[in-house]
Parts: structure tokens; sequence; C-alpha cells
């Protein structure tokens, strides 16, 4: 089975976006969960990447980077609030714990955990929204005229990810194709069996990039750059990453960003919250596209 | 589906074991009563009156602080940046923070993470920390240490009688009163009271880092030599000398080396002026000073005030 973060072609304004403009747009999506710790503007920033993600059709990414990152924004509120003692309200005395010493949970360790965990989540559903929509041969295409080997040693890392999950599926496949009364496949087992064949399918995933042209020296520029993509959607991407960031910097200038978790727990949504977050939320709808292609297979209507 | 014995065995050990822990829901039981004062520029002026108040299990100095007063934090709520309103920066170019001291004592950890206990006193201080970062003990909590110890445990007190006198029995009397458990000289872990002219008292490696200037001894205040004796000389806060005292001038001053317990400075340039400084042991005299130096029946706060700047 496909990984959900794969990339898939699809007629999508997203994917057919340059990668400039495209990672500008999800960019400043993931800028903003970094530069705001306020709740509001960063559950809006979660709304604007799934919704990005939603109309360029990547759900499956979305839904598999929402399971992973509130999986981890619950697992980074419990570690706070077992590790950090501050904040006024005290919930629940643990006592002395080994290694961690005196535990007070307190609800401000609580909410700076979930502040934090809000952000890892943001951070994930966007970029599960890149790695689904955009080309990753483009983004490596331009790159390369900048930074060669790098843009190499990066398509290489990129192309094992899902080497690597297409070799874990068949196996598994395999697996289950064995006796009924085998013994399941663990975990471990596929692991070792992944890691103790990647140096192989590494040379494997070298020799394909090879041959498709990533060895070759930089394109001359006399006779103009070759394969710099571009999109009538372009536009519209920098655009509504320009606009995310600038209300976003706007914003916090004007006092959007007011959550303080210690001492107290203080949260201030004033106008100006609420327009950043109605902004990164709404941003979210760039990748809409009014007549979407019909889906393959889908029922024509009578006389088409 | 009804959990079993054996399930039920198991929440109650588990519950048992947490209970016996120490763990429970919310601040958990009064453990005493506690005291804070907040003050700024060594002390010289009180920013509120004195707010004494019971604390609880789980209560720390930041959780008293908060609850006394509005504050600002920064590093994750570890770090006190402001106090009602009044925020550590750049002052006049000198550096100035808030500082917080228990039972007399410079906080080894951080004020979200000191437990209180019942007998604390706790007092911040906004200063400029440009001579000294680290002024590790002071007087001005009187009678603690003494009373009730430090970090969470009350050590005895020796008093080390070095050409001292008549005033070694005056520190002894005023100890006692003030609840301290006196000890032989060399008990281990005991806080140290060193009395006696300032040429007795040098000898000490701890008293000796007097001479170093407040930036090793935290003290606003230095010795000099003067004839065949020493004179007393106050700093200000930049630890720049301040004022030359007479001969008859005594020092009551605490410091405190590497974790080792404090040691009380009961001194002077001569055996009247040790006499002088130990009767200064009371908590008229030496209440919200960091030190206090003593000349002709006026007692002077170290560092030597000067007009703060605003």
């Amino acid at each position: 089975m496909r990984s959900p973060f794969a990339y898939t072609p699809r007629p999508g304004p997203l994917q057919s976006a340059s990668p400039g403009a495209a990672v500008v747009y999800l960019g400043a999506l993931v800028a903003v969960a970094f530069l705001y710790s306020s709740p509001p503007v960063l559950i809006a920033a979660g709304i604007g990447a799934a919704l990005a993600g939603h109309t360029a059709g990547a759900d499956r990414a979305v839904r598999a980077a929402l399971r992973m990152g509130l999986s981890l924004a619950l697992l980074i509120v419990v570690v706070n609030a077992l590790v950090v003692n501050r904040g006024e309200t005290v919930l629940l005395r643990l006592g002395e714990l080994p290694l961690l010493g005196r535990v007070d949970v307190t609800a401000e360790a609580l909410a700076a955990g979930a502040a934090i965990g809000l952000r890892a989540a943001v951070a994930m559903i966007g970029f599960a929204v890149y790695s689904a929509c955009v080309d990753p041969d483009r983004v490596l295409r331009a790159l390369r005229p900048i930074a060669g080997r790098s843009a190499l040693t990066a398509a290489l890392i990129s192309r094992l990810v899902p080497v690597a999950a297409a070799d874990a599926a068949r196996l598994r496949d395999a697996a289950r194709l064995r006796d009924p009364a085998a013994a399941p496949l663990g975990r471990a087992a596929l692991v070792r069996r992944l890691t103790a064949g990647s140096l192989d399918r590494a040379v494997d995933v070298a020799a394909t990039l090879e041959l498709r042209g990533y060895s070759l020296t930089r394109p001359d520029t006399a006779r103009g750059v070759r394969g710099v993509f571009k999109s009538r959607f372009d536009g519209r991407f920098y655009a509504a990453g320009a606009v995310v960031l600038l209300a976003a910097i706007v914003g916090k200038l004007l006092g959007a960003d007011g959550f303080h978790a210690y001492p107290t727990i203080q949260l201030g949504v004033g106008p100006a919250t609420v327009a950043v977050a109605v902004i990164v939320a709404l941003s979210g709808l760039a990748p809409w596209r009014r007549n979407a292609p019909r889906r393959r297979g889908a029922p024509r209507s009578a006389g088409a | 589906m009804r959990p079993n014995r054996r399930t039920v065995a198991a929440s109650a050990l588990l519950c048992a074991a947490l209970a016996a822990a120490g763990c429970g829901v919310g601040p958990g039981g009064e453990v005493g009563e506690a005291s804070l004062t907040v003050s700024r520029d060594f002390g010289t002026e009180r920013l509120s009156p004195p707010a004494a108040e019971a604390v609880s299990e789980s209560d720390t100095v930041m959780r008293m602080l908060d609850r006394n007063a509005t504050i600002e934090t920064r590093y994750g709520g570890a770090f006190v940046d402001s106090i009602d309103g009044l925020a550590g920066g750049r002052r006049a170019g000198r550096p100035h923070d808030w500082f917080f001291y228990v039972n007399g004592l410079w906080s080894p950890v951080g004020a979200a993470e000191y437990p209180l206990r019942g007998g604390d006193s706790i007092w911040w201080d906004y200063r400029d920390w440009s001579a000294s970062t680290r002024v590790s003990a002071l007087v001005g909590a009187w009678p603690q240490p003494f009373a009730s110890g430090y970090e969470g445990e009350r050590h005895a007190t020796a008093v080390e009688c070095r050409g001292g006198g008549v005033a070694c029995a005056t520190v002894r009397a005023r100890l006692g009163d003030a609840g301290a458990e006196l000890t032989r000289v060399g008990a281990k872990g005991a806080i140290r009271v060193l009395v006696g002219p300032w040429a007795r008292l040098r000898g000490d490696a701890t008293a000796a880092t007097l001479e170093d200037g407040p930036g090793e001894s935290g003290i606003y205040a230095s010795f000099e030599p003067d004839g065949d004796g020493y004179r007393l000389t106050g700093l200000d806060r930049g630890g720049e000398p301040a004022r030359r005292f007479g001969r008859g001038a005594g020092l009551i001053a605490a410091t405190r080396r590497f974790g080792a317990p404090p040691v009380w400075l009961v001194s002077g340039s001569s055996p009247a002026a040790v006499r002088a400084a130990a009767e200064l042991l009371d908590g008229a005299d030496l209440a919200d000073r960091f030190a206090v130096a003593t000349e002709g029946g006026a007692e002077t706060p170290l560092p030597i005030p000067v007009r703060p700047p605003r």
C-alpha cells in the first residue's frame, strides 16, 4: 500500500504550482505555527493546513498527519506535565519520583504542553500536505542549479523513504501469503529486514537517479535553464503565503499572540488574534478549484 | 464487565503506594506559614508591605510570589522578569534584576523549583548586580537561618570566638534567644558565626574573601590596613569605596562559599567595635539589610545607599 505521504500526481492547483510557490504557501502556514503560541492561532493554522490538504485532494495525508500529530501532541502534554513543575494551579501531586524528583502536575504545564503539541501537529500537517502534493522531482530540479550535491543527497533521502515504505508493504503482503498457521510477522523483524537491505536499495535508487540525469553538471545558463517550471497558479500561492506571513508579523506586533502559560494561564483573544486566525484559516482555501476535473471512473452525464 | 479481584487488589495497592509517596489531588495541606518581602536596591526600599501566609505542601517560592504580586516570567516560567511592573534590564547603564533569598541565603535552584516550608522567610530584591552577580548570604532575614534552617533542613550553629571577648557571650545569648541550636566549634554542617576583630578573623578562608571584594564575598565592605590595625570601608552598589569608617566601626555580614554552611561575621576594627557589632544582633537592626556597619551607635546599611536610578 502506498504511503499516505507519498506524492500523488493530481490536476489540482497546488500540484500544478511551481515548487517555490508551494513551499512559500505551505511554509507560511508552518511559520505561523512557530511564530505563535496562542492556541486560537495555532488551531487556525492547523485548520488552514488541513483545509489546504483537503482542497488539494490529499485527505489521506491530512488524516495520517492528524493522527500522528495529535498522538505526538498528547505525548508532549504528558511529558511536559511530568517534567515541568512550574505553574500556580496544582492539579495533582505525584510525590517524589525516580529521576524526575518532586512532580506536581499543574494546569499551566498542561496548557504549555498542549501549545507545543499543537505546534508540532500543525507542522506535521503542513509537511504532510507538502509531501503529498509537491512533486519532489520538480523541487530537486529547482534546487539542482543552486546546490547540485545537496539536491542529490536530498533526492536520495526523499526517495528512500517511499522506497522503504513500498518494500515494507511488499514484505508484509508476502508474510500474509504464508501458511495461515505461521507466526505473525512482528514489526521488529520487518524493520530488521528493511535495515539490512537499505544499503542495496540506496544503491539502486542512486543508480536510477543517475540514469535520470541527477549526475549531470549544472545546466548551461547561456542556453537558458531547462526545466524551470512555472504555473498559472503560482501567483495565487505566492500571494496567499505573503498575506499569511504579513498578517502573522503585523498581528504579532499588535499583540495577537497573547498567550502565556506561566506563572498562570493568560489567553488574550482580541480583534488582532481573531483577524490573524481568520486569515490563516481561510488561506487553506488557496488550492481550491472552482471547476474541479472529474475523477477518473466517475459516471458521465447522459449525452456527454 | 466486572473487574476481577486481582485488578481491584492491584488498583488498591497502587493507590496506597501513591498515597504513601505523598501523592494527592490539589495543592495539598498546609505546612505552616511563610513570609514574603519585596524590596529594591539592597533592601533600601520596600515595594509592598511584608506578607505572611499559610503555605501548602506543593507551594514554591514562585507560587507564593505569584499570589502576592503581579509577575512576568521568562524562559518558560523559570525566571522572574518583573514584579509589579518593575522589570530587569539596564538602568543608568547598570544591570538590574530580581534576586531571591530564602532564610537569608541565595538559592541554588530557581524560584519555581524551590519548595517552601513553614517558617521560611522569602525576600525578593531588585538590585544592581554590576559589582557582584552573587550575593550568597545576607543578614536581613534574622533570626533565619538560625531558627528554621535552610534548604529544607535545620542546622545547628557554632559560635567561633576569635578574640571577641564579651561579644561572644552576647552573640551566644542572642542566638539562643532567636531559637538557634548551639553546638561545638567544628561540628559538621553547622552554621558558623565568627566573632572577633578583623585582624583575627581574616585568617579564616571564608572570612578572607571579604578582602577580595564583593564579587567574591558578596559583602559590600572591606577592611583596609591602617597603622597596626584595620579600618572598615563601606562600598557602594557598584563596589566602589563610598565611606571610610572610624576605628570604632563594627560589621555584621554573612557569606557562603561553594554550598558550604553560611558564615556570619561579627567583627570590627577593635574589641569595642566587635562588641558594638554584637549588639546589632536583633530583628530591628538587621531587618531588610544585606549587611550592617555600626559606628558611634548609628547603623549604616551596606552597600552604602546612593540615590538609585529610576
